[in-house]
């Protein structure tokens, strides 16, 4: 007889047990989930052009201080939606169970989801269920796949100018310092918690603020950090961007935590943090908007974009520009 | 004024011996490293030996390389070893890093009223700079005994010694602390930076 209080391999049989879990997971994602357990959801093109997008979720540990996989998984896909400047309306919620689960777990993670759905205004439409059995996964891990619809132009890396103001949302390397310091009960998890959160409400309000123009390109500064969006955004502008290190916002235990496991913060991932290129003459205006908003209570402005040396990346300490290399492989792995 | 209290770290056998290195740096300091903690106790002040155990669930925990766990709980390999222990001494089992993550620490040394602590033991990069940090986070007056502290490879202890005085806590030799703790019958915080 299997146990109901975790998860087993009939659990993703398709027979009995599946549908139990099934409408476990349906029930406790209540009014967020508007599926109606078709082989797809049937839904209503909205007017105009559509963003898509698709994230995996493998996060480790699963479950940490102030989150858990399932509100990164919503988190993830919302916000990379939300930096095109598409309205996230559908997610699709993927998810695959090592066996042994405790089911009071798997519901942590759907009631995070629900609460996060709900936070960023999307609906879960479909979902798929694989278990797996003991040691193929490490717990838990979900796929999420996401549609949004623009109703305002979108956001390109090409609109990018000379001139252009490089703005950060809030400090960096917090998410990352958290995972690693629970991977390894380093000290610093109580002081330093995760930045997950779902940002297209802070960007609704941005733009409700400063209108359209004002922000050039949008990019939620994920796997690679600061220094990945910077590379990505140099080669495809063609143009340098320069920061100042001095100016980087980094709150002081995370710098303890990357100075003591010897990685530089603009190399760590987050999960609610965005990296904005604002029109200069809009920057002061961009900044008090994002300060008023709760996800974006610090936000700085770290460095402008130069018509410069071609496509790279420096960084200006103590007076002296020195180039920040690319990474060429992931140093911390399973951080989203 | 609070009570002052030694943490050591991972003392035991599966980790002090683990490699010839390691073993021939602790046979080092292991003379005045035990004279220290002889003379606290002297001083009266409780000794909590931060025991290493890990948990079978634990993917990060370091394998051997038949894949078998060490610092198993009632192994042999596991225990405080006998030369560092004296009358008194209080063992704490952790399960990470820092010898406050979810374990009995904290509320031991609230309860013995102590606000001071000195943290010892090996690695330095490791374990006494983690629990150093928990401890400064959780409001304690840090010290590190330079001279006892110890790692693999000296270069690392050196590097988080100047971590540790850069960040959180006070570093000296075992015998400045027991001059200046006679001297003051205390350990005045010496770190300006404190968290709110």
């Amino acid at each position: 007889m299997a146990s109901l209080d975790e998860v087993v391999l009939d659990h993703g049989s398709g027979a009995k047990l599946s549908g139990d879990l099934i409408s476990l997971v349906v029930d406790t994602l209540g009014e967020v989930y508007t599926g109606e357990m078709e082989d797809s959801a049937v839904l209503s093109p909205p007017a105009g052009r559509i963003a898509m997008t698709t994230d995996s979720f493998v996060v480790d540990p699963p479950f940490f201080g102030n989150g858990n996989i399932g509100k990164i998984a919503v988190c993830g896909t919302v916000n990379d939606l939300a930096v095109v400047g598409a309205r996230p309306l559908y997610l699709t919620l993927g998810m695959i169970l090592e066996t042994g689960l405790p089911m009071a777990r798997l519901l942590e993670v759907v009631t995070a989801i629900r609460d996060t759905a709900l936070e960023a205004g999307v609906q879960i439409v479909c979902g798929d269920t694989k278990v797996v059995r003991k040691g193929e996964v490490d717990q838990i891990y979900l796929n999420t796949a996401g549609v949004g619809v623009f109703e305002r132009p979108p956001l390109r890396m090409r609109d990018v100018r000379a001139g252009d103001r490089v703005i950060l949302s809030g400090p960096i390397g917090n998410h990352t310092v958290h995972l690693l310091s629970i991977r390894e009960g380093l000290g610093f998890e109580q002081r330093v918690l995760s930045d997950c959160a779902p940002l297209n409400g802070l960007l609704d309000h941005l733009f409700d603020q400063v209108g359209e123009g004002a922000v050039r390109s949008v990019r939620d500064v994920t796997r690679g950090g600061l220094a990945a969006v910077l590379h990505e955004y140099a080669k495809a502008s063609g143009r340098t961007i320069r920061f100042d290190k001095e100016k980087l916002p980094i709150q002081f235990e995370t710098v303890m935590a990357t100075d003591m496991l010897g990685i530089n913060a603009i190399h760590a991932a987050n999960e609610g943090c965005l990296c904005l290129f604002v029109d200069p003459a809009a920057e002061d205006r961009v900044l008090a908007a994002l300060r008023a908003h709760k996800y974006a209570a610090e936000a700085v402005s770290i460095g402008e974009v130069t018509a410069g040396e071609g496509p790279v990346v420096l960084m200006r300490e103590d007076g002296r520009d020195s180039v920040v290399e690319e990474l060429q492989g992931a140093e911390l792995p399973r951080l989203c | 004024m609070g009570k002052i209290a030694v943490l050591t770290n991972d003392l035991q056998g599966d980790v002090v011996f683990l490699t010839p290195e390691r073993t021939a740096v602790m046979k080092e300091a292991q003379p005045h490293y035990t004279g220290f903690l002889d003379e606290m106790r002297k001083r009266g002040h409780t000794v909590y030996h931060l025991q290493l155990i890990n948990l079978p669930d634990d993917p990060n925990a370091n394998r051997r390389a038949d894949g078998t766990l060490p610092l198993q709980r009632g192994t042999e390999g596991a225990e405080i070893l006998p030369e560092f222990l004296g009358e008194g001494d209080v063992v704490v089992e952790k399960n990470k890093d820092s010898g406050f993550y979810e374990t009995e620490l904290h509320d031991l040394l609230q309860a013995a009223g102590v606000d001071t602590v000195l943290v010892t033991g090996l690695q330095t990069q490791i374990c006494v700079q983690t629990t150093a940090a928990d401890a400064f986070f959780r409001g304690y007056n840090v010290w590190v005994p330079s001279d006892c502290v110890v790692s693999d490879n000296p270069a690392d202890r050196d590097r988080s010694l100047t971590w540790l005085s850069g960040y959180c806590a006070t570093v000296a030799d075992s015998k400045e602390i027991l001059d200046v703790l006679d001297a003051q019958d205390a350990l005045p915080r010496r770190v300006a930076k404190t968290l709110p």
